[in-house]
């Protein structure tokens, strides 16, 4: 399937087995193809390892005390259930697409109860929050999140929680795709052939987003096809996580043209999208979380 | 021509009283010719309505003129008498003093009972000896000169309100003054170089009234022997001056008071004017060259009145030079100030923080309830602490305005504090505060300090209720969901022990409760399921992360050298598993082709013993 292939590590219900493929790909060309260096590094097994001797260094004295063993045992254990991320320092939570969709649940888990109380809190108070649990995280994906709630408006403006939670979700989680799908915008805007290649560096995208009015045509945004053919190809060769192109597809399918702010508001509220990423519940179960609602009530 | 009734006396009368003559009340409008009398000396018209002085001109051996109750309007005719010395003219109307030059033997001179506002024309009277300006119109005295022999001035019932120049009456003795408007003794300083006075009324002026009158009456003027008609006495003098002292020095001291709080009040703005240009990153050179640092502050000032002690880094000068000297000295710009205040403590801009290293006595230390933080950078504050929790442990209430405080984790730092009453953060400076949710954070991390009020509010069960509520999922996530050795790395040396020891005995039963486990359950001293919860300020985070790189370059290296080796074992693996089917046909082989001739084998084999041995 086209999603495996690009790479992406889809965890199950927040459950992630190392080294899990489904039997026909064991063999399949691609696999063997790479190297086991470059195997290794797609899987991010490197990353894990890596970062693992490098915390035991950081804490050798405490961590002589009760055995290596099963300090790598606590440590693969905890990347499974997806707490490895806390208090981490964001090159590490962003390193890979599984630790991206861990700190996502986190958030929600830590914090749906001020979503549940109903306040509407600025950006930069959910930044303050996201701080807690990460205390370098830059303000600039924060604000980027914030523009796609508010659609590039009033940045002082208050949203929900889970309004932010789910374009935040969109942001953070696919956004190297998201500045080239960026790219791709604007030089349809501009009317250039969409066919070309396009290497999006880090400088381009995201300063262009806000659409050049005085020039636009008529209609507003692009035409929703040739997007989505671009797209397309943008997925077949990106190495980083896109969505699953069947579903965007399906986001594309349903206007004829649409601007960049109003595609990235459609795949945030999008629940297959949603799904298929599986770091956080349906909109509606937002506020529900049984299994912390148990473990609290034990104490 | 109006007529006037000519006067003649009898021979008799004339020779037994010569040189007097009566005309009281005799309801006279004018002053009658007077035949004949050329040698009289006394003449008495009082009591009359005589509106003009007339008709005495040829009267030139007059010494003594009464006209005491009359209507005369105007002093006039009376150039000629040369000789006179009493010219009485109470109750009169007149309105001005005039056409007095040629009496020079004056000596007595009344005037009471007029409607005189000014007095003047009299400089050459060098012979008057008495003054009665009473129940005049007299608003203020002055133009005393050349009243060389006055001795008594009676200024009563007029109106009174500065006097000067009496200094300038070399004999003056007496000086009525009562029932005027005289209300401050500058008004009448004057009278305090007049070494001739001894005798001063002023009852009935509003002076009279002050509670300063008596002792700044007496204190400036010693020589004077009778107050308000009443004698002076030693005691009265001795109270006097002593009350003088004291105010004198209530005045330099609240002079004192004033020059350090301008003083205050220019440091404070010089560091709000830094703080400003940090905050917006300005660069200003002019800053730079104000900037003074000082290594070694000055001794404080002595303690007055127990209530304030002010200390500041430079000291310019003496506090008790004169005013002007200490004002230019303000000039010169401070960084910061440090005030003790009874129960606060207030710190005004970064330099401030190094105060705490300072020896502060017990006493004043320990009186510290309040410590109040203003232009200073939350995350130098927050180093800080320590010393704080130590120097001052009674600080129970913190203050904090213009100190950056700009997200929820900072309050983290906080939680190291002995205890917090009540915090108080001041929006001007402090963006945390426009967050919605920063109270109940504050209460959630600080739970352990059971705080009582937060920006003058009181803390109530519902906003405890409402911090857990929200932010308790965070706190077991913090607690519950990291690995033990990550815990333990967060918390740090210091509780290492303690938490690991409780960590341990997690695992007892319930029912068995150890002596230890509550003595650790106190020592820690809040709720552990949040002790993660902590700040690093930037700089530090930075630069732990900057450490970290190293290690995180060597561990990439480490981790490719283990990879190739694995790699490299897989492949001898794999290399091995193709191979080896063939390798195993090779050695039977061998063995089989080995083993063919029985007796070259047997040979074989028994050399390989002997070999052996």
């Amino acid at each position: 399937m086209a999603t495996e292939r690009a790479g992406t590590w889809l965890p199950e219900a927040g459950k992630l087995e190392l080294g899990s493929c489904c039997g026909p790909r064991m063999l399949s060309p691609e696999r063997l193809a790479l190297t086991d260096y470059e195997y290794l590094a797609q899987r991010h097994v490197l990353t894990y390892m890596e970062d693992a001797v490098c915390q035991l260094l950081e804490n050798k004295e405490d961590i002589s005390q009760y055995g290596i063993a099963r300090f790598f045992t606590e440590y693969f254990n905890s990347v499974c259930q997806g707490t490895h991320i806390l208090f981490r320092e964001f090159s590490f939570i962003q390193a890979t697409p599984h630790n991206r969709a861990s700190f996502l649940r986190a958030f929600w888990r830590c914090f749906r109860t001020v979503g549940k109380n109903g306040d509407l809190l600025t950006m930069k108070e959910y930044h303050c929050l996201l701080q807690l649990l990460c205390p370098d995280f830059p303000l600039e994906l924060t604000q980027k999140a914030a523009r796609i709630v508010l659609m590039d408006d009033a940045m002082d403006c208050l949203m929900s929680f889970s309004d932010f939670l789910f374009a935040f979700q969109i942001q953070f989680y696919y956004s190297e795709f998201l500045e080239s799908v960026a790219a791709i915008y604007q030089d349809l805007l501009s009317g250039k052939n969409p066919n070309t290649v396009i290497v999006p560096t880090s400088s381009s995208g995201q300063h262009r987003q806000r659409p050049a009015l005085g020039e636009a045509s008529m209609l507003e945004g692009v035409e929703a096809s040739l997007f989505y053919q671009c797209l397309e190809n943008l997925c077949d060769r990106h190495k980083y996580s896109c969505p699953p192109p069947a579903l965007v597809k399906e986001v594309l399918s349903n206007v004829q043209r649409l601007t960049f702010y109003g595609f990235l508001v459609a795949l945030s509220k999008h629940h297959g999208i949603n799904q298929a990423l599986g770091a956080l519940p349906d909109k509606g179960d937002l506020m529900h979380d049984p299994a912390m609602d148990e473990e609290l009530e034990r104490l | 021509m109006p007529s006037f009734p000519i006067l003649q006396r009898s021979s008799e009368e004339k020779i037994l009283y010569s040189d007097r003559l009566t005309l009281e009340r005799q309801k006279l409008t004018v002053c009658p010719i007077i035949d004949g009398e050329e040698h009289l000396r006394l003449l008495n018209f009082q009591h009359n309505f005589i509106t003009r002085i007339q008709n005495i001109s040829n009267l030139q051996r007059l010494i003594f003129l009464d006209l005491y109750d009359n209507q005369i309007e105007e002093i006039s005719g009376l150039s000629t008498l040369r000789s006179l010395r009493v010219l009485l003219l109470g109750k009169n109307r007149i309105k001005k003093i005039s056409n007095l030059e040629n009496l020079k033997s004056l000596d007595v001179l009344d005037l009471h009972g007029n409607q005189i506002s000014k007095i003047e024309n009299v400089s050459h009277l060098c012979d008057l000896r008495v003054l009665n300006l009473a129940r005049n119109l007299l608003s203020h005295v002055d133009n005393l000169n050349g009243l060389d022999s006055l001795t008594e001035l009676n200024l009563r019932h007029n109106q009174i309100t500065f006097v000067r120049d009496v200094d300038n009456l070399p004999c003056l003795q007496r000086l009525f003054l009562s029932f005027n408007n005289i209300s401050t003794f500058e008004s009448v300083c004057c009278l305090a170089d007049s070494t001739s006075l001894s005798d001063i009324t002023f009852d009935g002026n509003p002076i009279a009234q002050e509670s300063w009158y008596k002792h700044t009456i007496l204190q400036n003027m010693m020589q004077l022997r009778q107050l308000d008609m009443k004698r002076i006495t030693e005691e009265e003098r001795r109270m006097a001056s002593v009350i003088a002292k004291k105010e004198e020095e209530k005045k330099r001291e609240s002079q004192k008071q004033s020059l350090l709080k301008e003083k205050k009040r220019l440091t404070i703005n010089n560091v709000a004017r830094k703080w400003d240009l940090q905050q917006h990153r300005v660069t200003s050179i002019a800053a730079n060259q104000d900037r003074k640092d000082s290594d070694s502050p000055s001794q404080d000032p002595c303690q007055v009145d127990g209530s304030t002690i002010s200390a500041f880094p430079e000291e310019t000068g003496s506090l008790d030079s004169a005013l002007s000297n200490a004002l230019q000295g303000l000039s010169v710009t401070d960084t910061h100030l440090v005030e003790v205040d009874g129960d606060t403590l207030s710190l005004y801009g970064s330099g401030a923080l190094e105060s705490l290293d300072r020896n502060w006595s017990v006493q004043t230390a320990g009186m510290v309830t309040t410590v109040s933080f203003t232009f200073i950078e939350f995350d130098e504050i927050v180093q800080v602490l320590p010393k704080l929790k130590i120097k001052f442990p009674n600080s129970l209430h913190l203050k904090f305005k213009e100190t950056n405080l700009v997200m929820l984790q900072q309050f983290n730092a906080l939680a190291q504090l002995r205890r917090i009453d009540q915090l108080t953060i001041d929006p001007q400076g402090n963006p945390v505060v426009s967050f919605t949710l920063w109270k109940y954070y504050v209460l959630f991390r600080l739970s352990h300090f059971s705080m009582q009020k937060i920006n003058g509010t009181e803390v109530t069960q519902n906003d405890m209720i409402m911090a857990e509520r929200l932010f308790g999922i965070l706190a077991h996530v913090a607690s519950s969901e990291l690995p033990q050795y990550r815990l333990i790395s967060i918390l740090g040396d210091a509780r290492k022990k303690q938490f690991r020891y409780l960590l341990e005995t997690k695992g007892k039963k319930p029912g068995v409760v150890s002596e230890e486990n509550n003595d650790s359950k106190r020592l820690v001293g809040e709720n552990t399921n949040r002790a993660t919860l902590n700040y690093t300020t930037r700089d530090f985070y930075n630069e732990k992360l900057e450490e970290i790189k190293e290690k995180k370059k060597f561990c990439k290296m480490y981790i490719e050298d283990l990879v190739k080796e694995a790699t490299e074992i897989n492949m001898k693996n794999e290399a091995l598993q193709k191979l080896w089917p063939q390798m195993f046909i090779e050695l039977v082989r061998d063995a089989v082709i080995e083993i063919r001739n029985k007796s070259s084998y047997m040979k074989l084999c028994l050399q390989q013993i002997t070999d052996q041995k």
